[in-house]
């Protein structure tokens, strides 16, 4: 009885099961008519053929709209980077009362549903007469994701064992080299996978960036406007595109984190080994 | 280098720690002009006086805005369907995501970083594309009419498919399911399997033990996931204009369509005011259900 019990999967198992079909065929149908042969999205499945894909790699309207997206997500993502590791590390070092007043202002922007921030930055944006383009587009994003990767970065900040600074001033580094060739060093797999997430939550954002987009659309606004229209081949393959982006930088994130904390477990080597 | 050197330690630390906050100000600068400053700004359009089509507002102050949403039956359905859909789409995601939590944590094995990765992919997978997704699924000669057609379950293709509350909600179940297995398996993870293992081996079945140990123990999880699930799932503006049928709209697509289409900006931040007044109240009402029923402070043990 226990034997066969062991050999069965559990019933939270089978459930399981069934939500990965639920959450996972929508996204495969749409992957599999991106190939589809003819205009239909019905089945039978009319035979693969790439025509879908030629024509949208021809598509100037989305061509534009990948630029500015890939132009406004890097730009988001390094500032964010720059910002986010100055703050969390400056906030790790500095005084708890003085970290109890400026966390919770940093973190606001995380208990506000995109639309009503979007909506909020629109209002504003024409109160001071700053026109609607990427750079606004830009602006509403960095408040969107700078929590996401402070909120990350602190932790891991905080997890450093100080010892490890300590030994490093000790033995004569420069605040600016301790915090290079040690802190930054430690933190780097984390700030790593932050980064990717920033950059892909802001290369997808739809809801705030919808009310702040100007002529130049990003390829989420654009998006929109063509499958609100219509449901057409050449949307699934577009969706295709950004469903494999995701993978691809979420793998991109894995490995380089992977990476950097095998780099890291070397230099702590030669540190210990050092000692 | 040699004068560094020579400051003993204790003395170089402190100046440090004085200057490192600093770092801290240009996003703390950030924060307050690029959000904290707009928000203000668009919570106090709420009382300014708007006109249509004008993409401003202006004194005198007025309470007007508010009292027209209070009075008028437009809003009152667009709150209704904003409240059955959040309702609906949360507490379905909760059922469907605590077992997938419980199997992550207690039983799937080599399975489990396998089934989490796949999880954060759906999570990161563009929302639009789900959507998208969804609109070709539910279609009238869509990929689930079809099927049902082909297997003979059905005759006629259903209607009810698409343009119904029923699309919107599938659709954001599909959207909000990933965040709240997610934040449920991280509520699972100090609960060891042996206090499980504890209460099976005291007589507890296995009722008994979600009742007793599990669903008291991830109560404030279940409580958070659940809120965010209402916030993001009463708040989307997406959805209902896919794949809602008429005179579904939500709060969300008339804040939309004030802001964009209509330029009426008070009449759009009196709705906001409205929507963010009510998520304040029921996250003070799920804060206050959790004291009394005594699970906002339960420790874990060791």
């Amino acid at each position: 009885m226990t034997a066969l019990r062991r050999h069965l999967p559990h019933v939270s198992g089978v459930w399981t099961a069934g939500v990965l079909l639920f959450l996972l065929l929508p996204l495969a149908t749409v992957v599999l008519f991106s190939f589809h042969a003819s205009q239909g999205l019905t089945l039978p499945f009319e035979g693969f053929s790439l025509r879908w894909y030629e024509t949208v790699l021809a598509d100037a309207e989305l061509k534009a709209a990948a630029r500015n997206s890939l132009i406004v997500s890097l730009c988001v993502t390094i500032t964010t980077f720059v910002l986010g590791t100055a703050t969390a590390y400056g906030l790790s070092r500095a005084r708890v009362r003085g970290r109890a007043v400026i966390v919770p202002i940093l973190l606001t922007p995380l208990a506000v549903p995109g639309l009503f921030i979007g909506a909020s930055l629109l209002a504003s944006y024409d109160r001071v007469g700053l026109e609607l383009s990427l750079l606004t587009v830009g602006l509403a994003q960095f408040v969107f994701v700078f929590p996401l990767f402070f909120v990350m970065a602190q932790i891991a900040f905080q997890r450093l064992d100080p010892a490890i600074e300590e030994a490093a001033s000790d033995l004569g580094a420069s605040p600016w080299q301790t915090f290079r060739r040690v802190t930054f060093q430690q933190v780097s797999p984390v700030l790593i996978g932050a980064s990717a997430l920033v950059f892909m939550v802001s290369f997808d954002e739809f809801l705030m960036t919808n009310f702040v987009v100007g002529v130049d659309q990003t390829v989420p606004t654009l998006v929109f406007q063509r499958i609100r229209r219509t449901v057409d081949p050449t949307s699934n393959v577009i969706s295709s595109l950004l469903l494999t982006i995701t993978v691809l930088v979420s793998l991109a994130a894995l490995a380089g984190a992977l990476l950097a904390a095998r780099r890291r477990g070397r230099s702590l080597d030669a540190v210990q080994g050092l000692g | 280098m040699s004068t560094a050197l020579s400051t003993p330690a204790a003395a170089r630390r402190p100046r440090l720690r004085l200057s490192s906050a600093w770092l801290a100000a240009p996003a703390v600068v950030g924060v307050i002009v690029l959000f904290l400053a707009p928000v203000a700004t668009f919570l106090l359009y709420s009382a300014l006086t708007g006109t249509l089509y004008s993409f401003s507002a202006d004194v005198p102050f007025t309470f007007e805005n508010l009292s027209n949403l209070v009075a008028n039956a437009t809003s009152r359905a667009l709150a209704r369907n904003s409240l059955i859909v959040g309702t609906l789409a949360s507490a379905s995601a909760l059922v469907i995501g605590i077992p997938v939590a419980y199997w992550l944590r207690y039983h799937a094995g080599r399975l489990q970083k396998v089934v989490l990765v796949l999880v954060v992919l759906t999570f990161f997978s563009s929302y639009l594309v789900r959507i998208y997704a969804w609109r070709t699924i539910l279609g009238q000669n869509g990929v689930l009419n079809d099927t049902l057609q082909r297997i003979g379950l059905i005759d006629e293709p259903l209607q009810i498919l698409l343009y119904s509350r029923f699309a919107v909600v599938v659709s954001l179940v599909h959207i909000i399911t990933p965040i709240v297995v997610l934040i449920l398996f991280a509520g699972l993870r100090p609960l060891e399997p042996r206090y499980l293992e504890c209460a099976k081996d005291l007589g507890a079945g296995p009722l008994m033990r979600w009742r007793r140990v599990l669903l008291p123990l991830i109560a404030v999880p279940i409580a958070s996931a659940g809120m965010l699930a209402f916030v993001m799932a009463s708040a989307d503006y997406v959805t209902p204009q896919m794949l809602g049928g008429p005179g579904q709209a939500m709060v969300g697509v008339e804040i939309q369509t004030q802001l964009k289409s209509l330029g009426n900006y008070p009449a759009g931040a009196a709705l906001a005011v409205m929507a963010l007044a009510a998520y304040a109240v029921l996250y003070s009402l799920i804060a206050l259900g959790l004291r009394l029923l005594r699970l906002n402070k339960i420790e874990w043990g060791t």
